[in-house]
């Protein structure tokens, strides 16, 4: 294998780069304008990463803008900001998810430093952009494990052409503090030390990509939600509730992916494991497998993803339909049937009162508060994604 | 399997412009120091492979269609979504384009590293066919 390697890597060695020229910029957008409905569940219940999905036809929740500026300031060295706004809680929020410098030190290596996305999943690098993957909404079952989207450091991506595709790895090192985290359908904060991430891709022209990535972080946060009593005597007394409690503690995370799309048949699929060194809880994992064709202008596709979580578990199916409008726009449509079993909440959101209710219930054999139920539903998404 | 692909998209052109088929020519400089097979044109202009300079056409005509469609099996929407993939990942940008077959060949006769593809009615002495496409 290295015998054959060797010969690619030298003629590697010349000069040409794929690097903005000097003087030279480029200002690009995407957008997805997007609207979902949970139906088949109680009036309220949310559902959803961030728990964008409600009973209610909303247009924000799934929407989002962005803007991407890159310039050379010499050949090799660039720099690229790119900027969104979507919502989060019911409020649009502007962020700034890239800002960084990068030099092409060769033709096979760059590296970057200063706002980078973190490489988590599959496709963490372009969450925001929907043109990117098929679907309107990715399965949230994998894609709301980890909600660091973004962090300040450096990385270093290599790449080297095959004969039969290409294979690249990346590194990326930094810290992300003062982030959001959303838990029990309310933001803390959080900060996230030493994170380190690694990941490679092996591409191959005939028989699609594989990706295996790995990051760890030490996370920090606090999540205390304010409960009132229903066990005597404090019986309708109001009071903070430790949920979670983290002091450094050692986040890891593993993603194993794999894309497949001849230009017909399309798949993709991934499995993660999450876990948190001492949160006393057994390590999370998700997995989803998507398999889909494309008809002239649509793609059909379908997809069974499955959460397991310390005896709980969700699992859903997801029916889409895809329309090329335009080279750069796509109209999607999408139904995905949700259900959990063994009392777990999965995507679905509940609230701290509701996981009091339900701990109580549980410590005290049904005695005193609400066990904890399964949750089902009906979601319905239609959107527009594009890029230009 | 592919194969089927190809002809089946060669028959959709037909239909499609109603000419005579004609063939797509991949060219180099004849000073090229290399000739790559077809999976690295792919590379090269999927932006995987750096080690040539690639040069694309601006606007997506029959030949660009049948180009991409035999040489990485992707559609104009399947191509767009795939840069589109890499500029937001700050991993690559598309290839440099210009306008029409003449621009290809007289960019491709004027660097020793460029490789372009064109009609093959718009081949001259100036650039070498490295392969043609059916």
């Amino acid at each position: 294998m290295l015998k054959r390697l060797l010969p690619l890597a030298i003629c590697l060695a010349s000069t040409t780069v794929y690097a903005l020229d000097q003087g030279e910029y480029r200002l690009n957008g995407f957008g997805t304008v997007g609207f979902t409905h949970l139906g088949g569940e109680d009036e309220g219940r949310s559902y959803g990463v961030s728990g964008q999905t409600t009973d209610a036809w909303r247009g924000d929740q799934l929407s989002k803008f962005g803007g991407q500026f890159s310039y050379g300031l010499t050949d090799t060295l660039g720099v690229t900001v790119q900027a969104t706004a979507k919502p989060l809680q019911d409020e649009w929020k502007a962020n700034i998810e890239w800002a960084y410098l990068s030099w092409q030190a060769t033709d096979a290596l760059m590296l970057r430093a200063g706002r980078l996305r973190t490489p988590v999943y599959m496709y963490s690098e372009s969450i925001d952009v929907g043109f990117s993957y098929p679907w309107l909404r990715l399965p949230d079952e994998v894609y709301s494990q980890v909600q660091l989207s973004n962090y300040e450091g450096v990385d270093a991506n290599y790449s080297l052409p095959l004969s039969f595709g290409s294979l690249s790895f990346q590194v990326a090192g930094g810290q992300a503090k003062n982030r959001d985290y959303f838990a029990y359908d309310e933001l803390y904060d959080i900060d996230y030390d030493k994170v380190f991430g690694a990941n490679v891709s092996l591409a191959s022209n005939d028989f699609g990509t594989l990706r295996v990535g790995y990051v760890e972080a030490d996370i920090t946060t606090d999540i205390n939600g304010s409960v009132v009593g229903v066990v005597p005597p404090g019986v309708g007394v109001s009071q903070q509730q430790s949920l979670l409690n983290l002091k450094k503690n050692k986040g890891k995370f593993t993603s194993i992916g794999y894309q497949y799309d001849d230009g017909s048949w399309l798949s993709a699929n991934e499995w993660t494991r999450r876990s948190v060194e001492g949160d006393g809880m057994e390590s999370i994992d998700a997995f989803y497998l998507m398999g889909g064709r494309r008809f002239g202008e649509f793609l059909a596709h379908v997809t069974y993803a499955q959460l397991a979580d310390n005896g709980g578990r969700q699992t859903s199916w997801t029916y889409g339909l895809n329309y090329n409008i335009a080279p750069t726009v796509v109209l999607k449509g999408e139904y995905k049937r949700v259900d959990t079993s063994g009392g777990y909440d999965g995507v679905f959101v509940r609230g701290a009162q509701e996981l009091y209710q339900n701990t109580v219930s549980e410590r005290t054999n049904g005695a005193f508060g609400v066990p904890a139920r399964n949750y089902d539903g009906d979601i319905v998404s239609v959107g527009v994604d594009f890029v230009f | 399997m592919n194969n089927v692909f190809r002809s089946a998209a060669a028959l959709s052109l037909l239909a499609f412009s109603g000419l005579v088929a004609a063939e797509v020519a991949v060219i180099v400089n004849p000073g090229a120091s290399k000739a790559p097979s077809q999976s690295q044109v792919a590379n090269i202009f999927l932006g995987k492979d750096k080690s040539m300079k690639g040069v694309d056409h601006k606007d997506w005509t029959p030949t660009k269609d049948k180009f991409y469609s035999a040489v990485t099996s992707k559609s104009e929407s399947q191509l767009k979504s795939y840069w589109s993939g890499l500029v937001f990942t700050g991993k690559g940008q598309p290839l440099p384009s210009v306008a029409g077959d003449a621009e290809v060949v007289a960019r491709v006769a004027a660097e020793a590293d460029a490789i372009g593809y064109v009609d093959s009615g718009a081949v001259n002495d100036s650039v070498k066919v490295l392969f043609t496409l059916p």
